[in-house]
């Protein structure tokens, strides 16, 4: 009676699939992605370049720390170049619950630390393509997900999730995200403009493991109607260094690294 | 040509300086002409050159901020606008020297923000970051969780800057007989005696921002100590007592400031507020029996703002009051003075374009100072601005007696 219970188990675990993945909804398959293992902490200096459709470029360096600390990511950015907005640092605490992040900037010409509204999501960062939505964590029930179709994309079996915002005023009508099936590391992802008309394409040209940990250090965002684009690069990437819970704090802000 | 020469040494010695001890040199030159459209002087002409040398490791820092303005042709100002040292411990920071320090929430007003005083030469029109100037303290931060405790020692007081009786923001007072004045009280000796004192709580937390300042400090304006002299007017039947002469002495006081102030984020919009209570301020007064025309009282200050999107526009407003406690008909202010600010921003083009609008609205006054600016990037370390500043309202406001020096203007600043 006991190797029949488990032969009868055993031949509904072969009905479903060998593997779990091949069950998962459109919500699944973002929420793994969302929350994909990315370590306690991270450190690392981001290059941003901004091409114009005449190909002159601008360039923003900038040291970033991130930690996690459970129901809160803080992190905290430096501006290192260009000369105008040197010193400069931003803060961004955000939490797991629907609270809203809270942020500050130092703007240190002001030599003030002030408190700036989150409810700007949809404001492109430092005039870059990429909004603060596209680089933050976006909540998963922001959007309905649905898995359209799984393919694959430069070498790697990906899965095709369609993404709709829940809020009908939010800036894309909706968005398609390549993730890769082995590592729920996105590919690729395109966005939609109000009109549904293809407005960017995020582009992620390298991810590295580092200790231990799938890190995108490469990527990029064209807008296909303006012709311009955002390459961001990371570099000096460090994981699970053990950052000190004080560098998320108005003394570094105000001090600096 | 001495003063010049002098200046070129220095900034030769501070950069060869900075080269040899791998300092870290940045700052800008920027070049800034306004012209009144009333009558189309050239009323600003200037160039300014702001050099930062900052060195910083793991336990010191060094900065030195030397700025040089050549007014026209030929006026030449060296002003070291700071020039300090840090020390880093585990649980506080210690910073010694010229420095500037801001407090509060405010925008452009300045409520519990009294520790570097202004500089109005130009009354409110440069920049917030170049309107205070350096106060010479020993400043002690220290650390708890989130929140700090600064405490601040100023030995040598420094008081606002005025306009020079030659600027066009120079307003001459009228007075109603031969006036004197005398000067030799104006002086504050540094001494252990005459300190400034300032201590903050602050504390930045997921709910609310929060400061709690007190300051046992001095006016950074001078009252003006009026002596009437009378004489008999003889031409009058009975001859009566004439007001023949005036003597006025600035004398500074000690003021004693406590205040606050928050910020913190409702729905996507951020409110802000503060508050000072200052006790001890002497204000003019008409009473004939009044010593010196002056009476003591007690003031609050406060301003409550609220800053908000619509759209891709930034919008920022303010309402400020000021509140004479146990008023007195016989004062020349009133009871309450109330003003409001309101802000504009729009950033397009890959925030290469800036359109901003900025207001001082004198509801009291019933006049106003109205700043819109467009601002262009040529990359990222050129920028075009052109702006202006226009005075409207009532003559005996704030605001409005400047009306004939409303201005358009152009300032071309290059960032290193």
């Amino acid at each position: 009676m006991r190797t029949l219970k488990l032969v009868v188990v055993a031949i509904i675990f072969l009905a479903t699939g060998f593997s779990a993945n091949a069950q998962l909804t459109g919500t699944q398959i973002i929420d793994k992605t969302y929350n994909r293992a990315t370590g306690e902490d991270q450190t690392s200096t981001l290059k941003m370049t901004l091409t114009n459709k005449q190909g002159k470029q601008r360039i923003r360096t900038i040291k970033q720390f991130s930690k996690d600390f459970g129901d809160v990511e803080k992190s905290i950015m430096f501006f290192q170049s260009p000369a105008d907005v040197k010193n400069t640092s931003f803060m961004n605490w955000s939490y797991d619950s629907d609270k809203s992040d809270d942020q500050w900037i130092y703007l240190p010409a002001l030599k003030r630390v002030k408190r700036i509204s989150s409810d700007s999501k949809s404001d492109y960062f430092m005039g870059s393509d990429f909004t603060y939505d596209d680089l933050g964590d976006r909540k998963l029930n922001a959007d309905n997900h649905k898995l359209l179709r799984e393919e694959i994309i430069n070498g790697k079996a990906c899965y095709v999730v369609e993404s709709i915002s829940k809020d009908e005023d939010y800036m894309y009508s909706k968005t398609i995200t390549w993730i890769d099936k082995s590592n729920f590391v996105g590919v690729k992802k395109e966005f939609y403009d109000e009109v549904e008309e293809l407005l960017k394409i995020l582009t992620i040209k390298k991810v590295e493991e580092i200790s231990g940990f799938y890190v995108i250090t490469n990527s990029e965002m064209k807008n296909v109607q303006k012709n311009h684009k955002t390459t961001m690069i990371l570099s000096g990437v460090k994981v699970n260094t053990g950052v000190s819970a004080s560098k998320f704090s108005e003394r570094i802000m105000t001090r600096g690294i | 040509m001495g003063n010049k020469l002098i200046l070129l040494v220095v900034i030769l010695f501070v950069s060869s300086f900075a080269k040899a001890q791998k300092l870290d040199v940045s700052g800008f030159a920027r070049t800034y002409e306004g012209v009144t459209y009333e009558n189309g002087d050239f009323t600003i002409i200037q160039q300014t050159l702001n050099l930062n040398f900052e060195k910083r490791g793991e336990k010191v820092a060094f900065k030195a901020n030397p700025m040089v303005y050549l007014y026209n042709a030929d006026s030449l100002n060296l002003n070291i606008r700071e020039v300090y040292m840090d020390m880093y411990f585990k649980n506080f920071d210690l910073r010694v020297g010229k420095q500037q320090i801001v407090w509060g929430k405010a925008d452009g007003v300045f409520i519990t923000d009294i520790v570097s005083p202004l500089n109005l030469s130009e009354f409110l029109l440069p920049d917030f970051d170049e309107i205070r100037t350096g106060v010479i303290a020993t400043k002690l931060d220290y650390y708890i969780g989130n929140s700090t405790i600064e405490a601040i020692w100023i030995p040598q007081f420094t008081p606002t800057i005025r306009p020079d009786a030659n600027s066009i923001w120079y307003i001459q007072p009228e007075f109603p007989a031969l006036t004197t004045f005398d000067w030799s009280q104006s002086e504050i000796k540094p001494s252990l005696e005459n300190s400034e004192f300032f201590l903050k709580w602050s504390a930045m937390t997921s709910k609310v921002d929060f400061e709690l300042m007190g300051g046992y400090t001095w006016d950074d304006n001078p009252t003006m100590h009026v002596q009437k002299q009378f004489g008999m007017d003889t031409t009058t039947m009975p001859p009566s007592p004439i007001l023949t002469d005036l003597t006025i002495t600035p004398e500074h006081h000690r003021l004693t400031v406590g205040g606050g102030s928050f910020s913190t984020e409702i729905k996507g919009v951020i409110l802000r507020g503060e508050a000072a209570y200052y006790n001890g301020k002497y204000f003019q007064t008409e009473d004939p029996t009044a010593e010196d025309a002056l009476i003591q009282k007690d003031y609050l200050n406060y301003v409550a703002g609220i800053d908000f999107n619509i759209g891709k526009v930034k919008l920022s407003t303010q309402f400020i009051q000021k509140y004479i406690l146990d008023y007195n008909d016989m004062m020349p202010d009133n009871e309450f003075h109330n003003t409001a600010t309101f802000m504009a921003r729009y950033d397009m083009m890959r925030e290469t374009l800036h359109l901003e609008l900025f207001s001082y609205i004198g509801l009291s006054d019933q006049d106003a100072l109205i700043r819109p600016k467009i601002t262009y990037d040529f990359d990222d370390s050129f920028s075009i601005l052109l702006g202006g500043n226009i005075f409207v309202g009532e003559r005996d406001g704030q605001f409005g007696q400047y009306q004939d020096n409303s201005m358009i203007y152009t300032k071309i600043k290059y960032n290193f």
